[in-house]
């Protein structure tokens, strides 16, 4: 018993609407439950309150990669045109910044885009190859027109029962344990 | 969800009391009575200083002008709720018009171009005389002040229009008259800028100098928009129409715009500084002078670097004390600006503030504002009947 519940991946239950929705994403929020998504075949208003989700950590990566293009790209050209190879340019002299902006600029955006681009796979666990929700024949209408909320398992308040009833209360419908294999 | 039938609740009408019509044609008239005296005990100052403030006085109305006209040709609905704001400054664009005449009096302290004998023996000047002289100078001016005038009038009016009739369809003749509205000011305002501010230093010449005037323009406009915001919610006006949703459109636009700013003018300063052609630097080179080379670096520094870095986080684009401090900020040093553009044509070697430039801007200012409160108060506060106002009304702020 207790080895089939730990390779439980959570309970899957579809309700009608977008409000439905919401309305059992917050109750379920209000239940003390921490691991839980929602899935629709769209974004839905109101659904970060409902979880209560916190703001993304993406714009921090971004930063981060953006401060460290800007030093690198920096270090690079100053490494190049101040300290290993000086090259008289009309005069001008070595540590010419404004001519090196466009530069910084460039790699600033650049690394900026990176840490987007990758730290948003990152958050969201990508790339990989599969997911248990994919098990359930249902789940593909959250694509089309499915609204679906699932509670993992692996939420410390999680227990069988009582996520039934209470995803049942809230008139949920097609309820299935959805399991990795 | 009640937001999809959102109601207008405020009152929409300036209240008796707050009308500042009088007190700002007051304060426009003293002041430019006493630029009127400076004007006799030094002219030269006088008419420098009079150009400074009238084309940072004109920048907003112009920035209001191409901002509306925008928004009625992408048919936003976020800015719906703040339109009379720019709606007000440009519907008497014509009457402001008027007060380009001292210009056009001081032509000859102003643009040496104007100095037959001067021009005769420069080549350079000699090559541009057929753009730059006296009567095409004044024709060019009055088709400038015609087009905003005209443009600024319908606008205004058509817009008001819709308040008292109950006709939507007239969102449709707004967007007909924006749509060739855009272009045709793009072109008036980047020959404007190349009459007013760079002909003063009639050698030099920087293409992109239209560009520059209204990216600086338009940076300045939001601040306005931000300031006159929180100043009706001050006073309890719209404070559930103009939502921290709208506030941080706002902060939003000003943050791209400042990048933008900082584009354009860098983009100027680069091309010329790495050319490096005496003629061309000479400009850059007046305003690295002397004291004019703190201006040149607290210009970079407060009207890039610190908004850029204050409103790189989301959350602090809406929020009241920064918005409120830098645009105060943001609008004293678009005078600022204005000043270093000008200025140094007449004081080579370093900033010197004359008591005319603080005359000429209360005095030219009380008389914009004057004219900006006498179209708030004559109408609704926000535009009652346009379709548009509905979604602007229901619009949502989402972390």
């Amino acid at each position: 018993m207790s080895t089939e519940s730990k390779s439980l991946y959570g309970i899957l239950a579809e309700v009608k609407n977008p409000k439905k929705l919401i309305d059992i994403a917050s109750a379920v929020e209000r239940g003390g439950y921490r691991k839980f998504d929602t899935f629709s075949p769209f974004p839905i208003h109101g659904m970060d309150k409902a979880m209560s989700l916190k703001k993304s950590k993406l714009g921090w990566i971004v930063l981060g990669h953006g401060i460290a293009g800007l030093i690198g790209g920096f270090s690079m050209i100053y490494f190049m045109s101040v300290a290993d190879y000086p090259l008289n340019i009309s005069g001008k002299p070595f540590m010419n910044i404004p001519a090196w902006v466009p530069i910084l600029f460039e790699l600033t955006v650049l690394l900026s885009a990176f840490g987007a681009v990758f730290g948003m796979f990152f958050l969201n666990g990508l790339p990989r190859l599969n997911h248990p929700l994919f098990n359930s024949e249902n789940f593909k209408k959250a694509t089309d027109n499915g609204f679906f909320i699932c509670i993992e398992s692996e939420d410390p308040k999680f227990d069988r029962t009582e996520v039934q009833k209470l995803l049942e209360d809230h008139g949920a419908e097609n309820i299935e344990e959805i399991y990795p294999d | 969800m009640d937001s999809h039938s959102p109601k207008l609740t405020d009152s929409v009408s300036l209240p008796e009391h707050l009308d500042a019509t009088k007190t700002f044609i007051g304060i426009g008239v003293v002041g430019l009575i006493a630029s009127f005296v400076g004007f006799f005990l030094d002219s030269k100052q006088f008419f420098f200083s009079y150009l400074t403030s009238f084309t940072f006085f004109s920048s907003i109305a112009l920035a209001s002008l191409v901002l509306l006209m925008i928004h009625h040709v992408t048919k936003s609905s976020w800015g719906t709720v703040i339109r009379r704001i720019p709606e007000a400054f440009v519907s008497k664009l014509w009457v402001w018009a008027l007060f380009f005449l001292p210009v056009i009096f001081g032509i000859t302290s102003l643009y040496k171009w104007t100095n037959e004998a001067y021009v005769a023996n420069d080549p350079i000047l000699l090559g541009k005389q057929a753009y730059l002289n006296d009567i095409f100078f004044i024709v060019r001016q009055v088709l400038y002040f015609s087009i905003w005038g005209y443009f600024g009038y319908r606008l205004h009016k058509v817009s008001v229009e819709m308040d008292r009739t109950n006709d939507w369809g007239l969102t449709i003749l707004l967007r007909k008259i924006s749509a060739p509205g855009i272009p045709i000011f793009a072109l008036t305002v980047a020959f404007a800028s190349f009459d007013w501010l760079m002909s003063l230093d009639a050698h030099w010449f920087s293409t992109m100098f239209g560009v520059y005037f209204f990216a600086m323009s338009f940076q300045a406009i939001f601040p306005v928009l931000i300031l006159f915001t929180f100043w009706f919610h001050s006073k309890g006006l719209l404070k559930n129409t103009i939502r921290q949703s709208h506030i941080y459109d706002m902060g939003a636009w000003f943050f791209g715009f400042t990048v933008f700013y900082a584009y354009i003018a860098f983009s100027q300063f680069l091309l010329i500084y790495y050319a490096n052609i005496p003629e061309e630097t000479l400009w850059f080179y007046h305003r690295m002078e002397g004291s004019w080379s703190f201006i040149t670096y607290l210009l970079l520094a407060g009207r890039f670097a610190l908004p850029f870095v204050i409103f790189l986080n989301r959350d602090r684009k809406h929020s009241r004390t920064l918005l409120g401090i830098v645009s105060v900020l943001i609008l004293a040093l678009h005078f600022v600006e204005l000043h270093w553009i000008v200025m140094p044509t007449l004081h080579h070697h370093g900033m010197s503030l004359s008591w005319l430039d603080i005359t000429t801007f209360f005095g030219l200012g009380g008389v914009f504002m004057g004219l900006f409160f006498m179209m708030l108060k004559k109408n609704n506060l926000v535009p009652v009947h346009d379709p548009g106002l509905k979604p602007s009304l229901a619009k949502e702020y989402h972390q």
